[in-house]
């Protein structure tokens, strides 16, 4: 087995709005080793969400692979991607995407009990207890604060393990200090739990924690860069 | 495993949506179950008191005098004290005020000492009806002494005497009061049989001889020997547990048409399940792209979503039952007069069963294509609010073909008629599809348009808004709107055709039982020669040497073979009569074509459908006991209205101008004349009984108006089902009606823009519902009353202007309630919610 946990084969994507096809990632290919924190850099509309739900399995490219740990995910059904996305991955939305009508505990230990773990509530409870925010376990999503949307968010992503954890600007939708916090959060955990992370995001900040920075423009990577200089 | 939590907390996301979809699910229980639940208490009802409903244990019926044999049975039943029995006469008579000169027909209860032996005729005095009603003595209805002026101590002549008024009749158990009758009731004592001396030869009536078995094991014992001696055909031996009701019989022709109207509501009530249930669903499209995104399979999702359907579904099928119950509480008012008093509500638990199962497999065939998009909802969407559109596959095509065959399967048991199951769905299927198609070509024309006005503009793509059940709203208040205009269109119709301008040409007046010796004085009293049309009554009794099957005969929902008929003699065609088979009546007749001691015969092809009757078949008759052997030689048909004389056989004026008979006659007649006319009969010629049209057609439009506002009454259902859809469809856009109201106040306009918008938008609606609903039964009624009824069409556009009104006010109405809160919201707050998310 190759030290590559993640890999991209020149993958390609176009939509199509108003019977205009929109190309937005054109072959891009990419490697991730495992442990690695790469961030995707690129102005808004540069493809970098896309790319994020590519590489996650959550969408399907036009042309290309993705290769996870040695397998070809492109071609899995739904149902084969479900274990895919329930145990290999996690994922950080800018937008949070929570399940409005479960409370910030059940949203936590969703992907828990649908991995049968017996633990799901302790579990949930302890990352809840590690962001600080047990006491609003049962508050549903529409009584969190932005910044506490987020942190339930990053606890989900977390509760089974998983090896990648894909962040799609997180701090996106949140405030400088609520940003900050989220950041480090994510970082802290990500370490503790020896996490591959890749984040999608235009904030120099948080690229400067990236052990690799790669570069997207109008869909295709214009740079890569292995270390952000000090 | 299942997440009952997750369960439980989606429905409380989508609460308005579930709420809609149980209602759908009850609403569409609630016609078939109430009038199944309500069929059987008043079937359990009449099995219960059977005995009170036919006055004895053992009922014996004949047109004639019973024949001898029978009658030595009956006697040594009498004699062995195993029996008492009485004998009631039924006819039809004129009863004559000599004081005020008012003369009216009457249905005559010719009763022995005795009756009722089950069962009590309840007089308004409360007194004892067999110590009343004496010789000499008569008990009638109310409606006699209003219509003949008359008070209790009056006398009126009936036939050949005059017996006095002593009582009034409120109910009688063998018959509600209120049922349809030519006639009120008059009730005589057998003692004055003779003096009234109404029995001629070949007059119609009911001879009745009623049994009560003193040892009730012995009943069906005693009817068996009875039935074994009984003249085949003539004379019809029944126990109380056998016989067929009249009122029993009513009441299942009508409840067989009320059904109809509960699979209608069904089919609409499921229309809207399945709307709902796309919203409901719709609504879920994010949690279940974030159930995904988190790795739960499909089948997880399916799972969970069918448990909570089936939760759902559960609970709309239990508050389906219990409306069920609910309604029937109210139905014995709504059918009041046509059902006998004293229905003791039961419930019946093969129904609830029935109920059960009917919604569990209502709610799975509707639920099936909805639940079927799960698949589609990729966690892609949360990125972009897409689903990717349904490809309409196999399974999709055999789900439709299923719903349609549970259709017809339902129609076929419910109404135990397999051609008119068919019959009735396919027409069912065709005005839904017909509304489909038209909605869909209005649709697509309307968005193609761009009005000039911005709030018509802004209505217009309004209909277009991404989850707006505009197609579903439209059909079924189309359709259930049509079936409620049509039912009300028919019944104008036939009123103003009957009652308001009863057409001149047509009799309308009747004259039956006129003896042969008594033409010359009936024409000399009428003061002009009438046409008259000679009957001999006699029942069929094979056709080619194949038996008529009595019992399976009397199922028949229409006319049938088991019934005595009225066969006459003539040579020519009536003037609405034309000849569709044989060279013409009896003409060209082969003498050589017939059998020894055959008679030729012409059949209108009206009965001859009903018994497969073709040229050259050989008919038996039997008139008083006699064999009579007919051939087939021509079909005739009728050309004009059904209210002129017709009869289904006739023979050569030669062959049978020296049977038994009585004679008919029709006449148009001035009312003055008829009053004066009726008087004069009853003074002359007593036997003969006068049947007033105009009279008898106001009793019968009282009874259509009753039957049609019980109609009207269930199709309202199949209204709410489309209202259900309205208010899920107001529920279901609500965000982006909010959205479209803010971002319009955030460009400056007022709350009154956005009313006018939402107002277009319903008005739109409503308009397309009206007009298509207003074509459909306008076109239909104007097909019932021309092929079915023969009378002229009347478009009653007032009535077609008030049903369109109310049709557009209930929309706007219904559409603007739900839509309240939406106008009442402030950007601000809007913009708040959206810019957390």
């Amino acid at each position: 087995m190759s030290t590559n946990e993640l890999e991209a084969q020149k993958i390609s994507k176009s939509y199509t709005i108003d019977d205009r096809q929109i190309k937005v990632l054109d072959d891009i290919s990419l490697l991730v080793s495992k442990g690695e924190v790469v961030v995707i850099e690129g102005k808004s509309g540069s493809g970098k969400s896309t790319l994020l739900s590519l590489l996650s399995g959550l969408d399907r490219p036009d042309s290309g692979k993705v290769i996870v740990n040695d397998r070809d995910i492109t071609h899995l059904s739904e149902d084969e991607l479900a274990p895919y996305r329930n145990r290999t991955i996690g994922y950080v939305f800018q937008s949070f995407h929570l399940v409005p009508s479960l409370t910030a505990l059940e949203n936590i230990m969703f992907p828990a009990e649908l991995n049968n773990d017996p633990e799901a509530m302790e579990k949930a409870e302890g990352l809840l207890n590690r962001v600080e925010l047990i006491d609003r376990k049962n508050n549903f999503p529409h009584q969190l604060s932005g910044g506490e949307k987020q942190r339930v968010a990053i606890c989900r992503a977390l509760v089974n393990s998983p090896q990648i954890v894909f962040a799609d600007e997180p701090t996106g939708n949140l405030d400088s200090a609520n940003g900050e916090i989220i950041l480090n959060l994510l970082l802290e955990l990500r370490s503790e739990l020896d996490t591959t992370l890749l984040l999608a995001t235009h904030s120099r900040e948080i690229s400067n924690l990236a052990d690799r920075i790669v570069l997207l423009a109008d869909g295709r990577i214009e740079s890569y860069t292995d270390k952000v200089p000090e | 495993m299942i997440r009952w939590r997750f369960i439980f907390r989606q429905i409380n996301s989508s609460r308005k949506q579930a709420l809609i979809f149980i209602l759908c699910v009850s609403l569409s229980l609630l016609t078939l179950v109430s009038l199944g639940g309500f069929s059987n208490s008043v079937r359990q009802s009449m099995l219960k008191d059977a005995r009170q409903l036919h006055a004895a244990d053992i009922m014996i019926h004949t047109h004639y005098p019973a024949s001898n044999t029978l009658l030595e049975i009956v006697n040594r039943y009498k004699s062995e004290g195993l029996a008492e029995a009485v004998l009631v006469h039924e006819f039809y008579s004129m009863a004559r005020n000599t004081g005020r000169e008012k003369s009216l027909l009457s249905e005559l209860k010719v009763v022995e000492k005795g009756y009722p032996f089950y069962g009590t005729v309840v007089l308004k005095s409360g007194l004892d009806f067999s110590k009343i009603l004496q010789a000499g003595r008569i008990i009638v209805e109310q409606n006699v002494l209003d219509r003949l002026q008359a008070d209790i101590g009056d006398r009126l002549q009936i036939g050949s005497t005059e017996l006095t008024i002593v009582d009034v009749v409120v109910s009688e158990p063998d018959r509600p009061v209120s049922f349809f009758s030519f006639g009120p009731r008059i009730f005589i004592a057998a003692d004055d049989l003779e003096k009234i001396d109404l029995i001629k030869k070949g007059s119609r009536i009911h001879y009745n001889y009623l049994l009560k078995i003193h040892n009730q094991d012995m009943v069906d014992t005693l009817a068996d020997e009875l039935s074994d001696v009984a003249i085949e055909v003539q004379e019809r031996v029944n126990t109380f547990r056998t016989a067929e009701s009249g009122v029993k019989r009513f009441f299942e022709n009508f409840l067989f048409f009320l059904n109809l109207i509960g699979i209608f509501t069904l089919l609409l009530a499921g229309i809207g399940i399945q709307a709902a249930l796309y919203t409901l669903l719709r609504e879920s499209n994010y949690t279940i792209a974030i159930m995904k995104s988190l790795g739960a399979g499909s089948a997880y999702i399916f799972l969970h979503f069918t448990v909570m359907i089936m939760l759902l579904g559960t609970v709309g099928t239990v508050l389906g039952l219990f409306f069920s119950y609910l309604l029937q509480l109210y139905f014995p008012v709504l059918f009041t007069g046509i059902l006998p008093a004293h229905v003791t509500l039961t419930i019946a638990w093969d129904v609830v069963f029935e109920g059960l199962v009917l919604g569990t497999v209502v709610v799975g065939l509707f639920s099936y294509l909805p639940m079927r998009r799960l698949r589609n909802v990729k966690p892609a969407l949360i990125f972009r609010k897409e689903v990717e559109a349904t490809r309409n596959d196999l399974p999709h095509y055999a789900s439709i073909t299923l719903t349609i065959l549970f259709f017809i399967g339902l129609a076929v048991w419910q109404l135990e008629d397999v051609k008119t199951g068919i019959y009735f769905v396919l027409g069912l299927l065709g005005l839904v599809a017909f509304t489909a198609i038209v909605t869909q070509v209005l649709l697509m024309l309307m968005k193609k348009r761009s009005p000039r006005l911005l709030t018509l503009r802004q209505a217009f793509r309004g209909l277009f808004r991404p989850k707006n059940a505009t197609r579903s709203i439209i059909i079924t208040l189309s359709a259930s709107l049509a079936v409620i205009f049509s039912i009300y269109i028919i019944e104008q119709n036939l009123q103003s055709t009957f009652i308001q301008s009863y057409p001149p040409e047509l009799p309308n007046a009747y004259f039956l039982d006129i003896q042969p010796s008594q033409k010359q004085e009936f024409s000399n009293i009428l003061g002009e020669e009438p046409q008259y049309y000679p009957i001999i009554r006699a029942r069929l009794t094979s056709i080619n040497d194949r038996r008529i099957n009595r019992k399976e005969e009397r199922q028949r929902r229409r006319d049938n073979l088991a019934r005595e008929f009225n066969l006459t003699y003539r040579d020519f065609l009536l003037d609405d009569e034309r000849i569709t088979e044989g060279n013409n009546l009896f003409g060209d007749l082969d003498q050589n074509s017939l059998g020894n001691g055959e008679l030729p015969v012409s059949v209108l092809d009206f009965v001859a459908e009903i018994g497969d009757i073709k040229i050259g078949d050989l008919l038996v008759f039997n008139v008083q006991g006699i064999p009579l052997q007919a051939r087939v030689v021509s079909m005739r048909t009728r050309t004009a209205s059904r209210v002129r004389p017709f009869f289904y056989f006739v023979f050569p004026e030669k062959t049978l101008k020296d049977a038994p008979q009585t004679i008919f006659s029709a006449v148009k007649i001035d009312r003055q004349r008829l009053t004066m006319m009726q008087n004069r009969l009853a003074e002359q010629l007593p036997n003969v009984s006068v049947i007033d049209i105009g009279k008898t057609i106001e009793v019968l439009a009282r009874i259509i108006q009753k039957l049609s506002s019980i109609i009207q009454f269930f199709t309202l259902f199949s209204i709410i089902a489309g209202l259900l859809i309205i208010i899920s469809s107001v529920f279901a856009t609500k965000l982006a009606r909010i959205r479209e109201a803010v971002y319009f106040k955030i460009l400056g306009a007022g709350q009154g823009f956005v009313l006018q918008v939402f107002t277009y938008e319903n008005l739109i609606v409503a308009l397309i519902c009206a007009l298509q609903a207003g074509i459909i039964s306008h076109v239909g009624s104007w097909a019932v009353c021309r092929w079915i009824f023969d009378v002229p069409y009347k478009p009653l556009p007032v009535a077609t202007g008030i049903m369109i009104l109310s049709t557009i006010l209930l929309v706007i109405t219904v559409g603007l309630s739900a839509s309240l809160s939406i106008l009442r919201q402030k950007p601000i707050g809007y913009l708040r919610d959206e810019g957390q998310e």
